[in-house]
Formats: structure tokens, C-alpha cells, sequence
């Protein structure tokens, strides 16, 4: 039942341009890539080119593009609900409103998913084009992307909310802005910025370069704590709101 | 007939909350200052000799992202308007050429722009004189701050209202708009004929005049490919 | 005849497929020209050429004897229009949509009220758009269609989705245009019942082509009657019949009469009894307009 409204889901998106929208950001990151001047430490020893790299584009990508672009996934699963009254003859169908929600939400998650997996192959990309003969920083790369995408899940859950609520792109996009321009400032604060719910993903993708030897390393309590708090904040509320929307 | 027009897109602009956005942005600039200064301000006042200075560099970090994601958010909301309902067929159907109703959207938000781009210079000048340097009041830098951006990313404005208007699904827009910023926000390793780079580099130009003479250059050519563009196609 | 609307050869192609091939439009001064035909016949693709919202692949459309594409904005300034489903601002209330293309119409302000008079409005003129039913947001594209006094109202399917006696209220007033206004009115419909009880000409579209255009008298004449005959024994009635000259077919169970004057019938009759046959019934029966736009239009999709 919830697989069925899931792939639903997925079929309805998959006519939306959301490929385009997807490859946009492994295309800006590759393109950027090979046009930045200044990074190329090939036969220093001490730093890895890669991580180099990786660290360097995680920053924009981070801080900003993750926030910005899940919240533009989240306004195109509603979108053709918003038209031509989709929602009415969603919920009229027999399925809760909880599932629906949650199939959303699934589908976002996985979405995010797919552009952290493209993010690695477009810094692999440019890596293999400029002759990176490092060592492939594989479990650093993989930790800091999975980390991000863990990081992502309460924003993605307040956007889907904020999309719920309004027809437009704009609005929900406004307030996606609102709370992501300020981690750039967030982050230069070690006090405040961990508990910033948007400077998670950054928090999560570069903090990796502290020290080589805590690559394992996880911030639970942080994760737990903030991640884990919004999220609940966030799922909850738009469930809730969701529930109970006139239609 | 463009300014009836001017006067009809300001109407329909009403309970849509673009005036409150035109608010919000230049306040979110320097409500992040307030912040910024408000927990550490003993710090950044050693950072420089320049206070004031100092200052005007800490807002305009955060002026060109707001600009450029600005212009995403009104170029689709504009285009939403005429969108929700298919206006679009019954404004083209009235007797006034498509390219005054492109002129007309660039205008109304061109002008909105504009009062933001006022409010920033009136709110940095609030918080900087509540800041209470030890300096002269640097107006024309402030002017130049608040206002050189703006006039900068005209030729972003005139390529995502292009976008935003021609595009049925507001994704692609607001997609565009992102990616404008990051290239904003990643400028200093960027070549300098992005655009998108224009809001954010006039500081590292011998003389920033130049920039404003390009936004306005390229915002005129971009203007005139897009409203071709819109008259050309068909009202669907 | 002075035509308002006329066009010529007009044809739109998306990609492979003609939604309009070779119009000949020809719509008559202070008329009301009902335009037939079945969903996705290319009514409303033509409708959009005729407004300048779409360009045509070829041929032109002339209205007021002005090319639409070349003089468009002096064509529009006379043309009022609904297309499809109504366009409106949710937002903003019902003046102040009607305020928002007064500006541009540069129009009284009292045109506001009159029109919404007309259309009966002026009781929610202050309420926003967003929480009216789709019969009142018809109803205020009608008055917004009605804003500067066109001499040409083009109406796209202008009572789909109205109830009942909003639909006979849209034909009063539709009706009234002409005479009162002086205006030649262009509406479209799938629905033949609504175009004969509210059109003076009907063309019909079928699969992109025009394959009726007249008036709808011309058009009722069509609708052809028949003789049945009921008789006994019909089989042998009927080559009784044809031996006789009289031209009839055999149905099922009764027969049918090419002919239909009086004294043809009479003959028929008068054949049948002499021949010993029992005569039960002798009726007439009507082809309805349905019947011949059902014809025409599915002998438009075999083509």
C-alpha cells in the first residue's frame, strides 16, 4: 500500500523535469570543477588532491545548494497537486493521509540521495580529468555524504511542509532562503553553529578535515540533539498541518 | 499604455507578500549584521582600522546572495500570478502588444528591486550609526554599497524573468536561481564574464562605476533576447 | 454579406499533427455563429489564432477586415473574449480584478459596475475571487470579456460547468448581446442542444476541418423526416411496394418511405390496401440534430 502510493509518486515526478533539475547540480559542481585555477597540488605529498577538492566544493554545495535544491524538490512533489486540484482526488482515493505524507517525504529522501551519489561522481569526474593520482579518499567521501544527506532530512521535512502550504515556488523558497543565508554566518561561530538545524549538512560534510584520524568520528549527541530535534519538529508539524488541510 | 499597464501589474501584485519581501530582504541582510555585531562586536571592531568600512564589507557579503535569490523569488511569483489561472490568455487577448507586458513585469520588479535596494541603504545606515563608530559617516560608500549590486544583477533579473515566464513548471527557474547564486557565492575563482559574478565583485574593480554600466549594458540585451523570446512563442 | 470574422486557409500543425487544416471561417454581422464539434476538434485552437495567442502554421484570420497577426492590437481593442476556463486573480476581489484590465482597457471605472450588473455580480464586487463558485468565476470572465464594449464577443464553451439555470442565464444573456449591444458574438460548444437554442449561424469542426457552415435554419432542414409504415407481413408490403414503383426500404419491422409529399404517402397507403395489406401505422419520424451532427461529425473521423 505504501510501496503502491510511492511508486505512484515517482511516476507522477518522473514527467515533472525533475531529471534536469537533478543533474543540474553534478553538472555546476563538475563544470566549476575544471574552471577553478589554484587547486592543483598534484605531487604535494602532504595534501591529498582529492580531499582537497572534495573539501573545497563540499563548501558552496553544503552550505548552500543542498538546502536550497531540496526545497525545490519539495515544491515539484506537490506541484501537480497545487494544479487542477491533485490533492482532492489524491485524498479521495483510498489511502491515508499519513501515507501520502510519508511516500512524499520517502520520495524526497530518496531524491536527496541521488544527487549526493551524482555530487561524488561529478567530483570523481573532474578528479580523473585533472590526473588526481592520489589515493581515492573513499570512506571520508562516503561518511561526509551520507552524513550530509542525514542532515538534510529535517529541512527536507520543513520544506515539504512549507510546499504543502503554498501554490508557489516562490514562498516556500523565501523561507528555504531565510533560514539558509544565515549559516554562512552560523558557521564561523563555534558556540551557536552546532545547534543551527541548517548548518548541519555543512557541519556534517566538512568537518572531516579537523583531524585525518577521526574520519569514523560521528557527533552523535549533535546528531541526536539537533538533526534529531528538528526532525521531529519539522515531520511532525507538517504531518499535523497535512492531516488536518481543508482540501 | 506602459504605465496603465505598470499600474495594473501593481495591483495584481496585492496580498501576494511582494512588498513584504521587498522588506524582508534588505532587514535579513542586516538583521544577520545585528547578529553578527550583537555577539561579537569587540572582536570585529579589532579586525580593522576602517570601522566602518569593515562593516559595509560584512553586509555586502550578503547582499549580492540576497539580491540574486530576490530576483528568483519575484521573477516566479510574478510569473505564478499570471500561471494560477492561465491568465496569461486573457491578458494577451487584450489590446496591448506582448512586449509591453514583458516590459511592464521587468519594470514592476526592476522598481521593487529598487525600494529594497533604498531600504538597505536607510537600514545600514540605522544600524551603523546605532553602532556608534568612532568615524565619519562614510554616506557615498554607503549609497554605493546599497545600490551598485542592484544595478549589477539587472541582466539576472531580465534572464530569470525570461525563464520564470516562459517556463510552465517553476522548477526550472528557481533551479536557475540557485545555481546563479552559487556561482554568486563562489565568484572569487570564477571567470569574470558570469553574470552572476557581476553582484558580488565590484570591490575588486579599480573602478566599480564600470560594473554598473555593464549590468545596465548586458540587463538591456538580456531584456530585449527574452521579451523576443516571449513574444514569439504561443499562449498556451 | 459583411462578415466580421473570416479566415482563410487557416491551419496550426503541432509537430506531425494538424489540429486546424484549411479553415474558411465566415461569420456574418450582428449574428450569433455557433462553433460545433466535439472535444479536441481544433474549436479552441482556432479560437486562440483568431485572438493572436497562437500563430498560425498558414493562412490568416481577418476580423473587422484587419489581419489579426499584422494589426492585432487594433483588432483586440473591438474582440472580448472567455477562453476555456475562466482567468482570474484568486487573490484579489472581483472589482479588483475588473480594475486590473480597466487600467490597461482605459475604460470609465463605471464600466466596473455596469458590468458586473450585467452579469449580477454587484453583490460579492468586494469579495475575493478565491472562494467563488465556478459558475460566479464564469460569470465574472463574461464581465471582464464585456469590459470595453466589443463589437466581437468570442465565448469558448462559456457554460461548461454551470448549473442548469446558470446555463439558461447565460443564454438570456448571450442572446440579449446582439440586439442591445450591437455585437456579433463567436461561441463555441460541444453540445449542439446548447448552440440551437442560442445560435442564428453554426459551422461545425470535425478533426481540424470545417464540414458544415450555414445557418441554422439551413441546418435544421437537414434534419430530414421519414414515413414509417407498420403493416403486416412487411416483407411482402414492401416488394408489393417496389413493384409498384415506390421507392422504400425494408426494416426490421416496418418499412420506410422515400418519399414524403402528401400525395406520396397517399399512393403508398392507398397501394398497400389495395393489395390487402393491414396498414396499423403511418407516422412520421424526425431526425434530430443530434442524429445529423453525430453523422456528419463521425463521417468527418473516417476521412
Amino acid at each position: 500500500m505504501f510501496l503502491s502510493i510511492l511508486q505512484s509518486e515517482w511516476f507522477k515526478l518522473r514527467k515533472s523535469k525533475i531529471s534536469a533539475i537533478i543533474l543540474a547540480a553534478p553538472i555546476l559542481t563538475f563544470l566549476m570543477g575544471l574552471t577553478m585555477d589554484g587547486f592543483e597540488f598534484i605531487g604535494d605529498d602532504e595534501v591529498n588532491d582529492w580531499l582537497l577538492f572534495f573539501l573545497f566544493s563540499n563548501l558552496t554545495y553544503s552550505l548552500l545548494f543542498l538546502p536550497l535544491i531540496s526545497g525545490v524538490f519539495a515544491s515539484l512533489v506537490c506541484r501537480y497537486e497545487h494544479q487542477a486540484g491533485g490533492w482532492k482526488q489524491l485524498l479521495t482515493l483510498p489511502v491515508t493521509r499519513g501515507k501520502v505524507f510519508m511516500a512524499k517525504y520517502t520520495l524526497l529522501l530518496l531524491l536527496v540521495f541521488v544527487i549526493q551519489m551524482l555530487y561524488v561522481v561529478a567530483i570523481f569526474s573532474v578528479g580523473t580529468m585533472k590526473g588526481y593520482t592520489d589515493a581515492f579518499p573513499m570512506a571520508i567521501i562516503w561518511k561526509s555524504v551520507f552524513g550530509g544527506w542525514v542532515a538534510a532530512f529535517p529541512l527536507v521535512a520543513l520544506q515539504l511542509w512549507m510546499s504543502m502550504i503554498w501554490k508557489t515556488f516562490a514562498l516556500p523558497l523565501a523561507v528555504n532562503v531565510f533560514f539558509t543565508l544565515p549559516t554562512i554566518l552560523a558557521v564561523n561561530s563555534e558556540t551557536y553553529g552546532p545547534y543551527y538545524p541548517w548548518a548541519q549538512p555543512f557541519l556534517m560534510m566538512y568537518s572531516v578535515e579537523e583531524s585525518m584520524d577521526s574520519v569514523f568520528y560521528v557527533p552523535w549527541d549533535q546528531v541526536l540533539l539537533v538533526v534529531g530535534g528538528s526532525f521531529i519538529l519539522f515531520f511532525f508539524g507538517g504531518m499535523i498541518y497535512f492531516s488536518r488541510k481543508a482540501i | 499604455m506602459i504605465g496603465k499597464l505598470i499600474m495594473a501589474d501593481f495591483l495584481k501584485m496585492k496580498r501576494k507578500g511582494f512588498w513584504f519581501l521587498a522588506f524582508l530582504g534588505p532587514f535579513g541582510v542586516i538583521a544577520l549584521q545585528m547578529v553578527n555585531y550583537g555577539v561579537r562586536k569587540e572582536y570585529l571592531l579589532t579586525q580593522s582600522e576602517d570601522d566602518w568600512g569593515y562593516y559595509l564589507l560584512n553586509v555586502n557579503s550578503f547582499t549580492p546572495l540576497a539580491i540574486v535569490l530576490g530576483i528568483a523569488i519575484v521573477t516566479s511569483a510574478i510569473a505564478s500570478v499570471e500561471n494560477e489561472t492561465n491568465a496569461w490568455k486573457q491578458l494577451l487577448a487584450l489590446p496591448i502588444s506582448k512586449k509591453t507586458v514583458f516590459l511592464s513585469k521587468f519594470m514592476v520588479l526592476a522598481f521593487l528591486l529598487l525600494v529594497s535596494s533604498a531600504l538597505l541603504s536607510i537600514f545600514t545606515l540605522g544600524y551603523g550609526m546605532y553602532l556608534n563608530f568612532d568615524q565619519e559617516i562614510p554616506y557615498s560608500d554607503i549609497i554605493i554599497f546599497s545600490f551598485y549590486p542592484y544595478f549589477a544583477a539587472l541582466p539576472i533579473l531580465a534572464l530569470q524573468l525570461w525563464i520564470a515566464t516562459v517556463s510552465n513548471n517553476q522548477g526550472i527557474p528557481i533551479t536557475t536561481g540557485i545555481l546563479g547564486t552559487i556561482i554568486t557565492y563562489s565568484s572569487a575563482s570564477l571567470p569574470d564574464w558570469l553574470i552572476w559574478k557581476w553582484p558580488a565583485v565590484m570591490l575588486e574593480w579599480e573602478e566599480p562605476i564600470r560594473i554598473v554600466m555593464l549590468g545596465f549594458g548586458f540587463g538591456f540585451l538580456l531584456f530585449i533576447v527574452g521579451m523576443i523570446d516571449f513574444v514569439r512563442r504561443d499562449v498556451k | 454579406m459583411e462578415y466580421i470574422v473570416e479566415t482563410k486557409k487557416l491551419t496550426k500543425r503541432f509537430g506531425r499533427e494538424y489540429a486546424v487544416e484549411d479553415l474558411h471561417l465566415k461569420i456574418p454581422k450582428g449574428e450569433i455563429y455557433g462553433f460545433l464539434g466535439p472535444n479536441g476538434a481544433g474549436k479552441t485552437t482556432t479560437i486562440r489564432m483568431l485572438l493572436g495567442l497562437m500563430k498560425p502554421t498558414a493562412g490568416s484570420a481577418t476580423i473587422f477586415k484587419k489581419d489579426v497577426q499584422k494589426e492585432k492590437i487594433d483588432v483586440l481593442r473591438k474582440v472580448g473574449s472567455l477562453v476555456e476556463n475562466p482567468s482570474y486573480y484568486p487573490h484579489l476581489t472581483a472589482n479588483e480584478n475588473l480594475e486590473a484590465l480597466r487600467k490597461i482597457l482605459n475604460v470609465p471605472k463605471k464600466r466596473i459596475s455596469e458590468v458586473l450588473e450585467i452579469v449580477r455580480l454587484t453583490e460579492v464586487a468586494n469579495k475575493r475571487v478565491k472562494g467563488f463558485s465556478l459558475g460566479m468565476k464564469q460569470r465574472l470572465g463574461i464581465a471582464a470579456s464585456l469590459l470595453h464594449e466589443p463589437k466581437l464577443l468570442i465565448l469558448d464553451e462559456p457554460t461548461n460547468g454551470l448549473d442548469p439555470s446558470g446555463i439558461i442565464e447565460m443564454r438570456h444573456l448571450i442572446k440579449r448581446l446582439p440586439t442591445e449591444y450591437q455585437m456579433t458574438v463567436l461561441i463555441s460548444s460541444h453540445l449542439l442542444s446548447e448552440i440551437d437554442q442560442m445560435a442564428t449561424c453554426v459551422g461545425i469542426i470535425s478533426k481540424g476541418k470545417l464540414i458544415f457552415q450555414d445557418s441554422i435554419e439551413a441546418m435544421r432542414k437537414l434534419a430530414k423526416q421519414k414515413i414509417v409504415l407498420k403493416v403486416n407481413n412487411h416483407e411482402n408490403a414492401w416488394r408489393a411496394l417496389l413493384a409498384k414503383g415506390i421507392k422504400a426500404e425494408n426494416n426490421q419491422d416496418a418499412i420506410f418511405l422515400h418519399e414524403e409529399s402528401d400525395d406520396g404517402v397517399a399512393e403508398a397507403v392507398q397501394t398497400l390496401v389495395a393489395e390487402g395489406y393491414a396498414v396499423y401505422r403511418v407516422e412520421e419520424e424526425k431526425r434530430s440534430l443530434e442524429d445529423i451532427f453525430l453523422q456528419m461529425t463521425s463521417e468527418g473521423n473516417l476521412k
